[in-house]
């Protein structure tokens, strides 16, 4: 069963992996990067936000962007640095607008299967950005930093 | 991996408590799990059913998508979905995702069993 096909890690602290369309293949992949923020330190909090915001972020990839074909591949991109982590996720698929996601949070969505998960990242992580196309997205996490996008009414019980 | 794995079910006065037993709703694997055991327990009409996350740490968007499916077909049979026991983690991505006002949600799964058989209301 092919896993990914590339792991290479550059000066900068960028590592990157190759992964065929397939959801079974996202585990080995989170779980590297999870160990690399655990072996700097990164606390449990950090370590739910950046596994939620992989998650997201890959299964948006396969199957909405490569529409789980799976000979279309996945780039994943991470460094996990003293003060921050930044992963990126790209795929092969023709992309799409972020900004014409419907907002899952009004009424008349909530029961729609769709907007929550890039919803999620965006609350979770600390800067999320697409490339033009909407096929490539780029998310920061700060050490330390609080999840954001939190309903002001919402508490942590 | 067996429904009985994911989803252990008790029934109480009435009401169906279902514990979910995963740690995690994560991966496509535990999603699919996950909602397929969750599929027998809108097939009794008017069923009142107590879902249970007491030990669940993570899980992600596809989760919540299968929660809502049994909320929709609950409803659809005159049925009625609670929610209880709750991680903190979690509790958060259901504010976050506004869920918390589609779901009723309950600190103890006895305040959740007690509302569905109307003896109180004690929704966080």
């Amino acid at each position: 069963m092919p896993e990914p096909t590339a792991d290479i890690r550059d000066p900068t602290g960028w590592s990157e992996e190759v992964l065929p369309t397939r959801l079974s293949a996202i585990r080995e992949s989170e779980r590297r990067v999870l160990s690399r923020l655990a072996e700097l330190g990164y606390g449990e909090d950090c370590r739910f936000a950046v596994r939620l915001a992989i998650e997201e972020a890959l299964i948006n990839a396969m199957k909405h962007g490569n529409r789980m074909e799976e000979s279309r591949k996945v780039r994943l991109a991470y460094r996990v640095l003293a003060d921050r982590v930044e992963i990126r996720v790209a795929d092969e698929g023709a992309g799409f607008q972020p900004a014409c996601i419907p907002d899952p949070t009004v009424d008349e969505n909530l029961q729609r299967p769709c907007g929550r998960g890039i919803m999620l990242m965006r609350s979770y992580m600390d800067e999320v950005t697409y490339s033009a196309n909407g096929a490539e997205v780029h998310m920061v996490k700060y050490r330390g930093s609080p999840v954001r996008g939190f309903p002001p009414e919402g508490r942590r019980r | 991996m067996a429904d009985k794995d994911i989803i252990q079910t008790i029934e109480r006065d009435g009401v169906t408590i279902a514990r979910v037993r995963l740690e995690a709703i994560l991966t496509s694997e535990q999603v699919e799990a996950f909602g397929k055991a969750l599929l027998p327990l809108a097939d009794v009409p008017g069923r009142r059913v107590v879902l249970n996350f007491l030990g669940v740490h993570q899980l992600t968007s596809m989760a919540l998508g299968e929660i809502i499916r049994l909320h929709k077909r609950l409803a659809e049979a005159g049925g009625e979905l609670c929610l209880a026991d709750i991680d903190p983690r979690i509790w958060e991505v259901f504010a976050i995702t506004r869920l918390d006002r589609l779901f009723r949600i309950f600190d103890r799964e006895e305040e959740a069993v007690a509302a569905l058989l109307g003896e109180g209301e004690a929704e966080t």
